[in-house]
């Protein structure tokens, strides 16, 4: 087993992850086909990736197809695999996003470039590929301004955070009025009604939903469960004899 | 800032977690008799004999255990099943280790002083470049390392005996001896080696992971990661690429929450990966590993698989009477890099130091207080540091986008300076304020580009 001459299968030129698995396959047959693999592994952020779509010139559905009919293994169908699995994109050039195939109208197009980003990604996460020293990747997310994430991303959760907050200020301070006779200018004035804001306006960011608290909550386990188990050597040490001096 | 949801790191996990440490205290074993603690100075001296201590285990930290108290004069066993054991391991030592231990240049097989991290999407980063001329990373070969220190304390007066720990007698009083039970590989008595009793009055538990001292004491268990690995020999011209240069890769593909590395060995390269959650499917990991690497290890043959678990945190009872845990044995692993083997060597030799002052050079008996002492200094020392990587590993391990923000915070020559020094040296430095501030906000730059494009990545794909 230690001795499984590998350089048979890596030695094919075309870096096809898929055919590597396949000559595995023959001498090891628990193994399955590679689509599989790779996709299994990685099952955790990708669903449906039948469904993805690629508007450049790959099309995965036929990829798919393919690796059923590998069993006859002629060259012509393996140029075909290699080349249909690398990802490919026209403004992709030498590592790096060709930023002067994004100008649209005069001006550069940022969202484009991060759409063009995120599927080069999804690409790679659903069919990762090997990494070499020919090609390497020298695209930095940093190079997008900060504002172009801003207002695509962050946006309308921004508006919809604000207008939750606007509605909750302007009902509590109806509210208030109301029972206290406390009006806007008498509020803004009091110190309890400041704090009560503050915290709302804390609650609307960080509660979105009612899955947003359970987390927040798993989150602080999380973080004190690693100091829980370098503690519990100490807490043995309290339970016996009393002339210790306890720690911590 | 809610809409970088959080998935809490440990929904991953799919086996059940560590019971609670309040519950492992009640349903442990307890002393049929307390053990009567007093300070070191009226512990009896013991009349007409030096200290004994019995060190299970002989890797580093059972052999840096045995040296010190060899050089203190105290009566020392090391009992270590295989001699020749060629143990699958990373074989990565700070360069502190080398001072530290008086380590001769002659073991170090390689100095690694460039390494790229290689994020989900292949984007490539090299750090290293802010390592002086001096410094390095060592790559050893475990049975080289282990066999010379554990010489070294043969020669400090150590009596190193080829031997299987099977079980330990627990004393019925507190100045008994605890008995050892263990199987003499002798040359003589053949292959199956025969039984033999050992007295001592205190004991390192230095046996690794699976470790049977902790066992015999009812340390408790830990979660533990498995790192499987491939030795691959590449052919010589690929093999100057990874001359002074190691590999870790990131991504789901190759491990949910750890890394895949490809480290150079003396002649050869060893490609592996790790993990806690989802171990059944390491094999997968390992080959996706290999596909990342492909290209660069092109044309080589695997000489050698082999596999072991890495602790994940210690164990709950690190120390029970005059019986130590140090090393594997009591769970001291970094997370985030999976260090070890400095921190068993560390912890073998403070403990050892710990008993040496206990005892006054062997003539006094030791007791529970004195051992504390060592588990006190070590948590003071290193807790720093094993906080700040698991708060990076949860951080920067959860998913693929995180990953991506953290190789390319990794772009950044401060952090890899704040990294290399607090690797190299193992001491958590604080840097310049400022440096530190423009750092945050970088991170959090990252953290939210990284999310951002996420974002796009799901929309995609409805």
């Amino acid at each position: 087993m230690a001795s499984i001459a590998i350089s048979a299968s890596l030695q094919k030129a075309c870096s096809s992850h898929h055919v590597a698995k396949k000559q595995h396959a023959q001498t090891k047959p628990a193994y399955s086909l590679g689509t599989k693999q790779a996709i299994d592994a990685v099952t955790i952020d990708v669903e449906g990736q039948k469904g993805f779509k690629i508007d450049e010139k790959d099309q995965p559905s036929p990829q798919i197809n393919n690796s059923e009919g590998l069993e006859d293994k002629s060259a012509n169908k393996l140029e075909i695999e290699s080349s249909a699995r690398k990802f490919s994109d026209e403004r992709w050039k030498n590592g790096t996003w060709d930023l002067n195939m994004f100008v649209r109208n005069g001006r550069m197009d940022w969202d484009s470039v991060t759409v063009a980003e995120a599927k080069r990604r999804k690409y790679l996460e659903m069919y990762p590929e090997t990494c070499s020293n020919q090609e390497p990747v020298q695209f930095r997310s940093s190079i997008v301004p900060c504002w172009a994430w801003f207002m695509r991303t962050y946006l309308p959760e921004a508006e919809l955070l604000n207008g939750r907050a606007a509605m909750i200020g302007f009902f509590s301070a109806y509210v208030v009025d109301g029972l206290t006779g406390m009006d806007l200018i008498g509020q803004t004035g009091n110190f309890i009604c400041k704090t009560a804001l503050f915290m709302t306006v804390i609650g609307i960011v960080l509660l979105r939903k009612t899955r947003d608290f359970d987390n927040l909550r798993k989150l602080a386990d999380e973080v004190t469960y690693y100091d829980k188990q370098w503690q519990a050597s100490w807490k043995d040490e309290t339970a016996s004899s009393s002339d210790k001096t306890g720690n911590s | 800032m809610s809409s970088i949801a959080f998935k809490p790191f440990h929904g991953l996990r799919r086996s059940s977690a560590v019971p609670t440490p309040t519950s492992t205290t009640t349903t442990l074993y307890k002393p049929a008799v307390k053990f009567h603690v007093s300070a070191a100075k009226t512990s009896p001296k013991l009349s007409n004999r030096n200290l004994r201590v019995a060190i299970i285990g002989g890797g580093p930290a059972g052999g840096s255990a045995a040296e010190t108290l060899a050089k203190a004069g105290i009566e020392t066993f090391l009992i270590e099943r295989k001699l020749d054991n060629c143990k699958p391991c990373g074989g990565a030592i700070p360069l502190c280790m080398v001072g530290e231990f008086d380590l001769p240049l002659d073991i170090i097989d390689r100095r690694v002083t460039k390494m790229k991290m290689i994020s989900p999407s292949n984007i490539a980063v090299d750090i290293g470049q802010t390592l002086k001329p001096h410094e390095y990373i060592g790559m050893v070969r475990r049975e080289v390392l282990d066999a010379y220190l554990r010489d070294r304390a043969k020669e400090n007066g150590a009596n190193v005996i080829n031997g299987l720990f099977l079980k330990m007698d627990m004393p019925k009083h507190w100045d008994e001896p605890y008995v050892l039970h263990y199987t003499e590989y002798d040359g003589k008595k053949g292959a199956m080696g025969a039984k033999a009793t050992l007295e001592v009055d205190a004991v390192i538990g230095a046996d690794g992971a699976n470790s049977r001292v902790a066992k015999a004491i009812n340390a408790g268990d830990y979660d533990y990661a498995i790192a499987f690995q491939e030795r691959i020999k590449i052919p010589d011209d690929k093999m100057v690429y990874y001359e002074n240069l190691a590999e870790m890769y990131v991504g789901d593909d190759v491990s949910p929450d750890f890394y895949g590395w490809v480290f150079p060995k003396c002649d050869h390269v060893a490609v592996g990966t790790g993990t806690v959650t989802h171990k059944n499917d390491i094999k997968k990991f390992q080959l996706a590993t290999r596909n990342r690497a492909k290209d660069k290890i092109l044309g080589g043959k695997i000489i050698r698989v082999e596999a072991h678990p890495i602790p994940e945190h210690p164990r709950p009872r690190r120390l029970s009477g005059r019986v130590a845990l140090v090393g594997d044995a009591a769970g001291y692993v970094t997370k985030c890099s999976g260090e070890g083997i400095y921190f068993a060597a560390k912890s073998g030799r403070m403990c050892a130091e710990a008993i040496v002052e206990g005892s006054q050079n062997g003539k006094k008996m030791v007791d529970e207080g004195d051992l504390r002492k060592y588990l006190e200094k070590w948590d003071k020392k290193y807790w720093p540091t094993y906080k700040v990587l698991d708060v990076l590993q949860k951080v920067f391990y959860r998913s693929n986008p995180a990953r991506e923000a953290f190789v390319e915070m990794c772009a950044d020559e401060y952090v890899q300076k704040m990294t290399f020094d607090s690797y190299l040296y193992k001491t958590v430095a604080p840097g310049n304020p400022l440096e530190d501030l423009k750092l945050a906000v970088n991170t959090i730059g990252s953290l939210v580009r990284a999310n951002a494009l996420r974002k796009e990545m799901e929309k995609l794909n409805v």
